[in-house]
């Protein structure tokens, strides 16, 4: 479907310099067929903008290419409602990566490679408008504004509290019988603000009583989530009494494990369903609606955290199981009870020695689930026993990392102040039995310039914080991917989909995690992590009304669209997608929920019928771009290659190269991907048949330390990649024409040498057998 | 099996150190920058980092057996870099104060000693002690006619009380620096015979090798010059050394020629002895209140705090200055209602100032003394120069 359409091409920045503008202009408004074909000098500027402007108006375009800098950048402009818009990378991908012939070649061939490669940039950017389409947002009929909070603490009170204030009722729903979590079994609590120097009382309570003082909140005591259905606007969530059981528990699908006989093999289609029935008995089916369930919007989830227990037998060189070591948790509800006192006789403990680190010599690192919190912990207990013993209390902290981040500096340096609280780096290597019914503890490596022993009436374990996600399922979703987080155990059992680029979003959109399912934090830290979580849970709600993805593609308003006719029940979809968006019927027809899927396009790169696609993101339009470059069918200096990059990462640091004036090959060609997860294979079957002669996949790490913004598609695509060898194989091609490789976004230095090796592989190789067919 | 030493904190000692100027001992945390900074530190065994810490944990014998605490002059320079205003030579001081405490017998003097109270108050025993001499001797107090000292209480009766304080001092001030000498050897890890002692010089190289040199540079103030932060203190540090040893000589001239040779006394106003003492005395009033003036001006810098034990030497020393000037200026005016008080004040103010040397800060002429020439001595033991090996080897 043609369109009405103009270009516009950029000839500053050095670009006029390096391609042949008018040979350009010719192309398109001849060969091309675009309506309009205008170049400016300064098109970014507001008399390009207003030209353009312009031209729409009087000439009643439909779209618009802009070819000049990369779309990443100046992205401002050029926003007009009702019109599409692409943007040529002219900038960076032809000309500032190709500043000059290379050692070697040839003036005029270095021209025209150039020249072809700005020509083959246009002419997809021509196919890709003519196939698009303007988005129309998924806009559910209602959007709940309520707001469900799992867990009581300070972090779900906090959560609780913040949403209210901007005005939404928010439900916290507690399997205790009583709020405030861990955070009301304190002695003392660290500070939660300036002077940050000492030890403060539990602001728990004051928490408790805001909460129970607003009318927006409603608080569940000794209530547990059963079933949370449904969708981030219109979550229906099933409760039920803690601790009990209730049809409407979410089922579990079956695991790997479980899915193949005892020899291995895979069990057929009516044995799986009766293993499930079986395993799901007196469970309602995931879809089945709770008429009685409760609706809510977006959930936080402040389940918390459990303490550390070491197993029986373990830590035997810390004398692990003698009544007079115990970990910290056990030391605050001794402080908690009044004066600490020796849990083996009574005696009031005089000389305490907190261990931070149980790896002796050999291991510098601290507990298990152990952070800056168990650092802050032991300074804060340590000041216990001072309190309760000013004149000969005696603390000893003992540790291989002292953490105390940002303003803790402070906290650190107060506690430090006490003239009783003794603190050196070491590596403890043993703790015995004195036989005057205290310990002594061995530190070697001390900064002391000694190894010293230190006798102790207690030895206090800083023993960490396990998240409640690490067993649980906490959320119960009725998803048919099933009630928990996935892949939780790459983060520890943390709820977590990647903290340093998305802190709250967890793999399930509209629920946000915050606190210390989150990681080990204090109650200062829980509560700036609560609010962030809360703001995450409206701004979804707000997605979702508006029609629009959340984070991290917040812009698109588009969602992806499904053939149903065409759909043979492969499952690949529902089990592919990275945030389980996708729900199915019995048949297996996939039930897409708009409001909880990301755009990235996983399900489209995983269809092997090609049915699902978006508005301008599909089969046919990145197809119809592949095909629209010009391939040589003679010319062995004119290989052709078609490089997917990955939008997040690979093509922010091809940008970069550029602009660092790095060049890489002039045979292939940039195509811009979402994800490497939307990659199908129809696209290397079209680059491969219109005389491609290799296929280059750039995309995030992926693994144990992924960076894919979708988590799992580029490890997804690459899972797809070994079919694709079989296939390449079959036509008797090489499998080595197409390869994926990883690269981060800080990898400006390496991409272009990554792309130049392929291109000497595939010449090595010699052309594509079928070019020319 | 390593090796592991019972660690007992002793927090009267870390109350100790931060009563005495080391309040802040207990903010460090061990970034050593104090000891990249300091212009004195020792590249093999740096200082104050440990020092810091060992104060922390209250090990007493540790850190009063540590050579180095007393090769720092408080230049500041690491209470000026230090990123947690720590002042780690404001607490070294402290340590200083401690150590001469750990070392003084008995220790309850030094604790009268240590409070202002308790030094006006050991003034005020000297005073009445010289008083009961006179009354004793059956003397007027304020006696009639030209002011002349002789009248109240010759040469004799002084020294009577004098010379058994000077032993006292003497002794209790060798005992404590053997005392030191030891815990300084173990500290420094020097090699120990098989009974457990530590290698000790020759008295001949003691004083030729190592006094010596040691005593030519502290006398040129060498090592203080080269403070960062305050060098400038060490001019009237430097005023008031000559000015004790010129005092030093003319006391020990009057005393020999009067007690033995029946020379008479007060000199005459132009003999060269009685030019020189005056000349020491001016010095002495001039260098401590330099001293004084540097030290109130680097506290106000920030780079330098001052404790009781500070106030109470430099008063001490002002004290005895004034005083004895006084007295001879009264003499020479001869007003006697007022000079014969001035010279008794004197009198206890001299006593006093003896006892503050084995007792106080003034412990420092003999420590730092003796930890100079250690220095000097246990390098050439680690670089094998000298101890137990070269004994051996001169016997064979």
């Amino acid at each position: 479907m043609s369109k009405k359409k103009g270009l516009y091409i950029y000839t500053g920045d050095g670009i006029s310099e390096v391609i042949d503008i008018d040979k350009l202009v010719e192309l398109a408004s001849g060969d091309l067929g675009v309506d309009v074909v205008k170049t400016h000098d300064d098109l970014y500027s507001p008399s390009g903008v207003e030209m353009v402007k312009k031209d729409i108006e009087s000439e009643e375009l439909q779209a618009v290419i802009i070819a000049g800098v990369s779309p990443r950048i100046e992205y401002k402009q050029f926003d007009f409602p009702g019109i599409i818009v692409e943007r040529v990378n002219l900038r960076e991908f032809v000309v500032w990566s190709n500043p000059t012939p290379g050692e070697g070649d040839d003036a005029e061939k270095f021209k025209e490679h150039v020249q072809e490669l700005a020509e083959d940039y246009i002419r997809m950017a021509v196919a890709k408008v003519d196939k698009a389409q303007l988005p129309d947002p998924y806009k559910p009929e209602t959007v709940n504004q309520r707001i469900l909070v799992i867990g009581g603490g300070v972090t779900g009170l906090t959560a609780a509290l913040e949403a209210a204030e901007v005005g939404h009722e928010v439900t916290i729903i507690e399997r205790e019988p009583q709020l405030g979590g861990f955070a009301a079994k304190l002695r003392k609590q660290i500070p939660v603000g300036p002077d940050y120097s000492s030890l403060i009382d539990p602001i728990v309570g004051d928490l408790i009583a805001k909460v129970q003082a607003n009318d927006k909140i409603t608080v569940k005591t000794s209530t547990e989530v059963a079933r949370i259905a449904g969708v981030p606007g219109e979550y229906r969530v099933s409760l039920k009494e803690a601790g009990t059981k209730s049809e409407w528990d979410a089922p579990v699908p079956l695991t790997d494990e479980e899915k193949v006989d005892e020899n291995g093999k895979e069990l057929s289609a009516e044995e799986l369903h009766k293993k499930y029935e079986e395993k799901n008995e007196g469970r309602r089916h995931y879809m089945e609606v709770d008429p009685n369930a409760e609706i809510y919007g977006a959930v936080v989830v402040a389940s918390g955290w459990k303490p550390y227990i070491p197993k029986e037998g373990e830590y035997p060189h810390l004398a692990w199981g003698n009544p007079n070591v115990i970990t910290n948790v056990q030391y605050e509800e001794l402080a908690k009870a009044g004066k600490i006192k020796r849990p083996s006789d009574g005696k009031e403990v005089k000389s305490v020695a907190f261990i931070q680190s149980p790896g002796g010599k050999e291991d510098d690192a601290d507990f298990p689930y152990a952070s800056a919190v168990t650092s802050l912990v032991a300074l804060k207990q340590a000041k216990y026993l001072r309190e309760d013993q000013p004149e000969d209390g005696k603390a000893y902290v003992i540790y291989q990392h002292m953490r105390t981040p940002g303003q803790y500096e402070y906290f650190y340096k107060g506690i430090q102040d006490d003239p009783g609280i003794f603190l050196t780096k070491g590596a403890v290597t043993e703790v015995k039995d004195n036989g005057s019914g205290g310990l002594t503890v061995y530190v070697e490596n001390t900064i002391l310039g000694d190894d010293i022993s230190i006798d102790v009436d207690l030895v206090v374990l800083a023993t960490g914080m396990v998240p409640t996600t690490k067993d649980e399922a906490v959320i119960n979703l009725a998803y048919r991917q099933g009630p928990s987080f996935k892949d939780l155990d790459l983060f520890g059992g943390y709820c977590d989909s990647n903290f340093i680029c998305f802190p709250y979003e967890t793999r399930r959109t509209g629920i946000y995690a915050a606190g210390g399912v989150h990681r080990s934090m204090t109650i200062e830290e829980a509560m700036e992590d609560a609010a962030g979580a809360a703001l995450k849970a409206i701004q979804c709600l707000v997605a979702a009304e508006e029609g629009h993805a959340v984070h991290p593609r917040t812009w698109d308003f588009d969602y992806p669209d499904f053939y149903f006719q065409r759909c043979t029940q492969c499952k690949r979809c529902t089990e592919e997608c990275p945030f389980g968006a996708l729900d199915d019927d019995e048949k297996g027809t996939p039930k897409p929920n708009p409001t909880r899927c990301r755009r990235c396009g996983t399900c489209m790169g995983a269809c092997p019928e090609r049915i699902i696609g978006f508005k301008d993101y599909n089969i046919d339009i990145v197809g119809s771009m592949i095909k629209a470059i010009e391939v040589p069918d003679d010319d062995d200096e004119k290989l052709r290659m078609i490089i997917f990059a990955c939008e997040n990462d690979a093509y922010p640091a091809l940008d970069m190269a550029a602009s660092k004036g790095l060049s890489w090959s002039r045979l292939p060609r940039i195509i811009p991907v979402r994800c490497l997860g939307s990659v199908n294979v129809a696209w290397i079957k079209d680059a491969m048949s219109s005389g491609m002669d290799g296929c280059l996949l750039l995309g995030c790490k992926f693994g144990d330390d992924y960076q894919c913004h979708f988590i799992k598609g580029s490890e997804l695509c690459n899972r797809r990649m070994e079919n694709v060898a079989e296939t390449l194989n079959s036509l008797g091609m090489e499998p080595e024409r197409v390869k994926l490789e990883q690269v981060a976004i800080d990898d400006y230095d390496r991409v272009p040498q990554i792309i130049n090796d392929f291109v000497e592989e595939i010449i090595g190789l010699g052309p594509n057998p079928f070019k020319g067919w | 099996m390593a090796d592991f030493k019972k660690v007992e904190p002793d927090l009267s000692f870390i109350r100790g150190v931060m009563d005495s100027g080391g309040e802040t001992v207990n903010r460090c945390y061990q970034c050593a920058t104090c000891s990249v900074v300091c212009p004195l530190s020792n590249p093999d065994r740096p200082f104050p980092r440990k020092e810091m810490l060992w104060a922390q944990w209250g090990l007493a014998s540790k850190v009063s057996g540590d050579v180095d605490v007393w090769l720092c002059h408080q230049c500041g320079d690491c209470t000026a870099y230090c990123p947690r205003g720590a002042r780690p030579g404001d607490v070294l001081a402290g340590i200083r104060n401690n150590a001469i405490k750990y070392y003084a017998s008995p220790k309850g003097l030094a604790d009268i000693m240590s409070r202002p109270t308790g030094v006006v108050a050991i003034i005020i025993f000297f005073i009445l002690v010289v008083l009961g001499e006179i009354f004793l001797l059956g003397h007027p107090f304020i006696p009639k006619g030209e002011v002349d000292y002789e009248k109240v209480l010759t040469v004799l009766p002084i020294d009577a009380v004098f010379m058994p304080l000077a032993i006292f001092v003497v002794i209790v001030a060798l005992k404590g620096v053997f005392e030191f000498w030891h815990d300084i050897s173990a500290g420094a890890k020097l090699p120990q015979s098989y009974t457990g002692t530590y290698p000790r010089p020759k008295l001949g190289d003691l004083i030729c090798d190592y006094g010596w040199k040691s005593i030519i540079e502290i006398l040129k103030h060498d090592r203080f010059k080269k403070c960062g932060q305050t060098a400038e203190r060490a001019k009237g540090h430097l005023w008031l050394l000559w000015s004790f040893i010129i005092l030093f000589f003319v006391t020990n001239y009057v005393f020999i020629g009067a007690d033995i040779f029946g020379m008479h006394v007060p000199l005459s106003m132009f003999h060269p002895v009685k030019i020189l003492a005056n000349i020491g005395a001016v010095m002495l009033i001039a260098g401590v209140l330099m001293v004084k003036a540097m030290r109130d001006q680097k506290t106000k810098e920030g780079v330098l705090s001052s404790a009781t034990p500070d106030w109470i030497l430099i008063y001490l020393i002002l004290a005895v200055g004034v005083t004895g000037l006084g007295a001879e200026i009264l003499r020479l005016l001869n007003i006697a209602v007022i000079a014969y008080p001035v010279y008794y004040l004197h009198l206890g103010c001299v006593a006093a100032l003896f006892l503050a040397v084995p007792y106080t800060k003034f412990g420092h002429l003999v420590y730092r003394t003796t930890a100079y020439i250690f220095q000097r001595w246990s390098d050439e033991i680690r670089a094998g120069r000298n101890g137990f090996a070269k004994k051996m080897t001169l016997d064979h």
